[in-house]
């Protein structure tokens, strides 16, 4: 009996990435043309309509943007405090906050000119976001409460809140009792750049390229990586780790916020309590795939979100939700988790039993 | 490739293994080896790490295949598939880390997995008991084993090769954990066995085991064999240790002495708790002098650790002063420390030291990367030019300096971290098992360095298991027991015996109520 292991390549395969990404794109496809011609759909016609949707002109581009904004900054605040060790789980909650504190600052600042009420939502968003956060970071740095459990459980109160928000004190009088809140005034919306996508655009990408040479070049993403690698060394070295322990998560909160006030302010004409869209879970997916490097989650965000799309786009085809999700997971996970084989190989071996293969005495 | 079998002419061997071997990525652990050991004999394998001794005796044991080669066992060829293979063949192989289930006793870890149908623990108890005194084991059957010291692991472990009724008993560096009283009575163990008519393969590298406990020695160098079967009463150490470094033999010699002058480190009183909460260091006080070597000899777990961490600033003190050049520092953060002259190599490498999964020039600016700053940024090209400096001067062999540290094998890691902390000349250096682990090189290499460092000012303290290597280059060696500095000896006049009798010293009192 054979049996396969995977072996480390002595070195890494020579332009290895994007030939693993073409190699698993092309198999996930391949995948997915059986379980569409299984589930009664034609293949080729599926395939094509989720190109189109996602990336077949400018405008489909631009709604592929606008899904990759929350997707990319949900990422790069789970990449912040991964690059320390620290697993912020609650950047769903912490969006919905951001969008709070967003949508506060509207209601607040009804008539104040464009660009001031959307400067202050932006703000507001971070501040929220970081807010949520800063219990966690507070018991974590304090007296080491794991930031897990605590960043989770914080979701269900920001859901609750929002939930509350809506059904009582800012429900529109003018929705027929439904739990509304009122449309958000136009001068509280991102100007648009071309077709549906937002200036958020921009300000998702500059804010990960900040971070992203935040973490990689500067000396306090220096300090970070040292604590993230271990935390004896980071003593060692004399970084204070309960401070940075503290400003991360929080940071982490506030760049999850920050998408929340983008996605009011660009997407959404009102705040709601979907408007999370599970886009903070998606970042734990979209951070890990970037292998916790904030400098990589956009590149991941972009396909994520042209996946997203692309999948949503053919359930008018008669293609079921599930099967579409099925689907779209089949792509990334094809698609990016096929760069590890640009680092190992497949090997059969024989026999049942394990065989350690690591070590050379 | 089948060598010929130099074979015994009255008996068949009972391990004899011929052109083994094993390949790795990168590289090859066996090249070609082979090894012939008698029944009823203690046969050493020596050589240094990476020599290839610990994968041979895998290919033996049924860990590895070899890719070529031939394993025969009394004569018989075979080819295991996997250690219960080995097993079934009479093979057992105790390695250096143990593998037993802490809440066990000492009877279920021995029976485990050979036990009888039904299991009555009185029964395996009593025979596991009687196994045990056959071969002057002394171990209670019925003791948890997360209660049991490293010794008496060890025992554990080579009781359930014996319950096994293993004819042939690997020893995978068997005296590493050993205190040098529980060495000596590991090899009236091991005589016993061969005694028995059982065949004893002990792997070591410590020169002084090898001419004590053993018969006959296999030296490997490189993956060859390059001596067989000799008989250690017709050699000596010298000769067994030219043939492992392939060089004229090691260096024995003291360095000579140097002058001491100031006291530059200071510790008077010192206490501090361990990690659980127990009052692990006890009023110490030490003093190390600029250019003197200080050694503090003890059995892992007396204090040492917990010293060398309350020195450089990682543990508090509950009591006592640390005072170095003249500073007292006793509150001040490693930093601080770091900054007034203090460097430091701890224990833990890899973990503590260095951090595992940043580049070799994040790692090589680790103390001083503040000096690097520019604006808010790490200057990436002068710490660069520093890394390919340091990297050089210190010999530190790496790939690309951009790689993380943790590809590096162990003996760079140490020349990395150790020429990173004495780069900046410090004036008090403490050091924590600087050689372990290393080969005979690296071993020469840093200690050559710290000798150096002392030569040119330095107060050094050097904590260490290795015995050998204290007796070798400390100036003065201190002994550490149950958290207290328990004795000092002068280490040219000085006897072992003595030492280790300190070392071991009055247990009972030692552990003291927490």
């Amino acid at each position: 009996m054979r049996r396969p292991v995977l072996v480390r390549r002595d070195e890494a395969l020579r332009g290895g990435q994007p030939l693993a990404f073409a190699i698993g794109l092309a198999a996930a496809l391949f995948v997915g043309v059986l379980l569409l011609l299984g589930a009664g759909h034609d293949p080729a016609t599926v395939y094509q309509r989720m190109f189109e949707a996602s990336l077949g002109d400018p405008d489909a581009w631009s709604v592929t943007l606008n899904r990759a904004v929350p997707l990319g900054l949900a990422g790069l605040a789970v990449a912040i405090a991964g690059s320390m060790g620290l697993w912020n789980i609650g950047a769903e909650g912490q969006i919905l906050a951001g969008a709070m504190m967003a949508a506060w600052v509207a209601r607040v600042g009804d008539g104040w000119p464009g660009p001031i009420i959307i400067v202050a939502m932006l703000a507001a968003g971070a501040v929220g976001g970081g807010l949520l956060a800063a219990g966690p970071a507070l018991a974590r740095s304090s007296i080491g409460v794991n930031e897990i459990i605590t960043t989770l459980m914080l979701n269900e109160v920001a859901l609750r809140l929002v939930q509350w928000l809506i059904h009582g004190p800012w429900k529109d009088p003018d929705s027929f009792n439904f739990p509304l809140a009122p449309m958000l005034p136009d001068q509280a919306r991102l100007p648009v750049l071309f077709g549906r996508a937002h200036a958020g655009v921009i300000l998702a990408g500059l804010v990960i390229a900040v971070f992203g040479l935040a973490v990689s070049r500067s000396v306090w993403g220096y300090e970070l990586r040292v604590a993230g690698s271990s935390e004896a060394t980071a003593r060692y070295a004399g970084i204070s780790l309960s401070r940075k322990i503290f400003t991360v998560l929080v940071l982490s909160g506030a760049v999850a916020g920050f998408a929340g006030a983008i996605e009011l302010s660009g997407t959404a004409d009102r705040i709601t309590e979907t408007i999370s869209n599970g886009f903070g879970f998606a970042g734990i997916i979209v951070a890990a795939l970037a292998l916790m490097r904030p400098g990589g989650v956009a590149a991941v965000a972009l396909l994520f979100g042209a996946v997203q799309i692309g999948g949503q786009s053919i359930q008018t085809l008669g293609v079921s939700s599930s099967v579409s999700t099925i689907l779209q997971a089949f792509i990334l996970f094809g698609a990016i988790g096929a760069g590890v084989f640009s680092q190992y190989r497949i090997r059969l071996v024989p026999g049942r039993r394990s065989v350690l293969e690591e070590s050379v005495g | 490739m089948i060598d010929s079998v130099p074979l015994v002419a009255d008996s068949v061997p009972a391990v004899a293994l011929t052109g083994i071997w094993k390949r790795f990525p990168g590289v090859v652990a066996n090249a070609g080896a082979h090894l012939t050991v008698s029944s009823g004999t203690i046969h050493a394998v020596l050589g240094e790490n990476g020599a290839g001794k610990s994968t041979l005796m895998n290919v033996l044991a049924g860990v590895y295949r070899p890719d070529e080669g031939e394993v025969r066992v009394h004569g018989r060829p075979c080819r295991f598939r996997n250690p219960a293979d080995a097993l079934d063949a009479g093979i057992g192989m105790v390695h250096q880390e143990f593998r037993l289930v802490p809440s066990f006793t000492v009877a279920e870890n021995v029976v485990l997995g050979a036990a009888p149908p039904l299991l009555r623990r009185t029964a395996f108890e009593a025979e596991v008991a009687s196994t045990a005194a056959r071969f002057g084991l002394a171990i209670e059957p019925d003791r948890l084993v997360w209660q049991l010291s490293m010794g008496e692991r060890q025992r554990v472990e080579i009781l359930k090769a014996l319950w096994r009724d293993a004819r042939i008993l690997i020893l995978d560096e068997p005296t590493a954990v050993l205190t040098p009283a529980e060495a000596d009575e590991l090899g009236g163990v091991l005589r016993r066995m061969a005694d028995d008519g059982r065949s004893v393969i002990f792997i070591s590298h410590k020169l002084h085991e090898v001419t004590d406990f053993c018969d006959e020695a296999t030296v490997l160098r490189g993956g060859e064999t390059v001596a067989a079967s000799l008989t250690v009463a017709d050699t000596d150490s010298a000769q067994l240790a030219g043939l492992m470094v392939g060089a004229s033999p090691a260096v024995t010699e003291r360095p000579p002495p140097r002058e001491p002058d100031a006291p530059l480190l200071e510790v008077s009183g010192l206490s501090a708790l361990g990690d659980r909460g127990n009052k692990a260091l006890r009023a110490a006080d030490i003093t190390v002098r600029s250019g003197e070597i200080v050694g503090v000899a003890g059995v892992a777990g007396n204090g040492q650790r917990e010293l060398a961490e309350v020195i450089v600033g990682f543990r508090p003190a509950t009591a006592g002063s640390v005072v170095i050049d003249g500073m007292d520092l006793t509150g001040a953060t490693p930093r601080q420390r770091f900054r007034a002259g203090l460097g430091y190599v701890p224990e833990d490498r890899l973990g503590v030291g260095l951090a595992p999964r940043l580049s070799v020039v994040d790692n090589a600016v680790l103390r001083v990367y503040s000096d690097y700053r520019r604006g808010p940024f790490l200057a990436a090209d002068r710490a660069r030019a520093y890394c390919q400096d340091l990297v050089k001067r210190f010999a530190v062999r790496t790939g690309a300096l951009t790689d993380p540290v943790a590809g590096l094998s162990g003996g760079n890691l140490q020349r990395l971290l150790v020429g990173r902390e004495l780069d900046h000349h410090p004036r008090v250096v403490v050091v924590a098992q600087p050689t372990r682990g290393l080969d005979v090189q690296g071993v020469k290499a840093i200690q050559d360095l710290l000798v150096a460092e002392r030569n040119a000012g330095a107060a050094v303290l050097m904590i260490s298991e290795d015995l050998d290597e204290l007796l070798m280059l400390a100036d003065r060696l201190l002994v550490m027991q149950g958290g207290r500095i328990s004795a000092e000896f002068d280490p040219v006049t000085s006897s072992r015996q003595d030492i280790g009798v300190a070392m071991v010293g009055h247990r009972s009192d030692a552990e003291g109520r927490l």
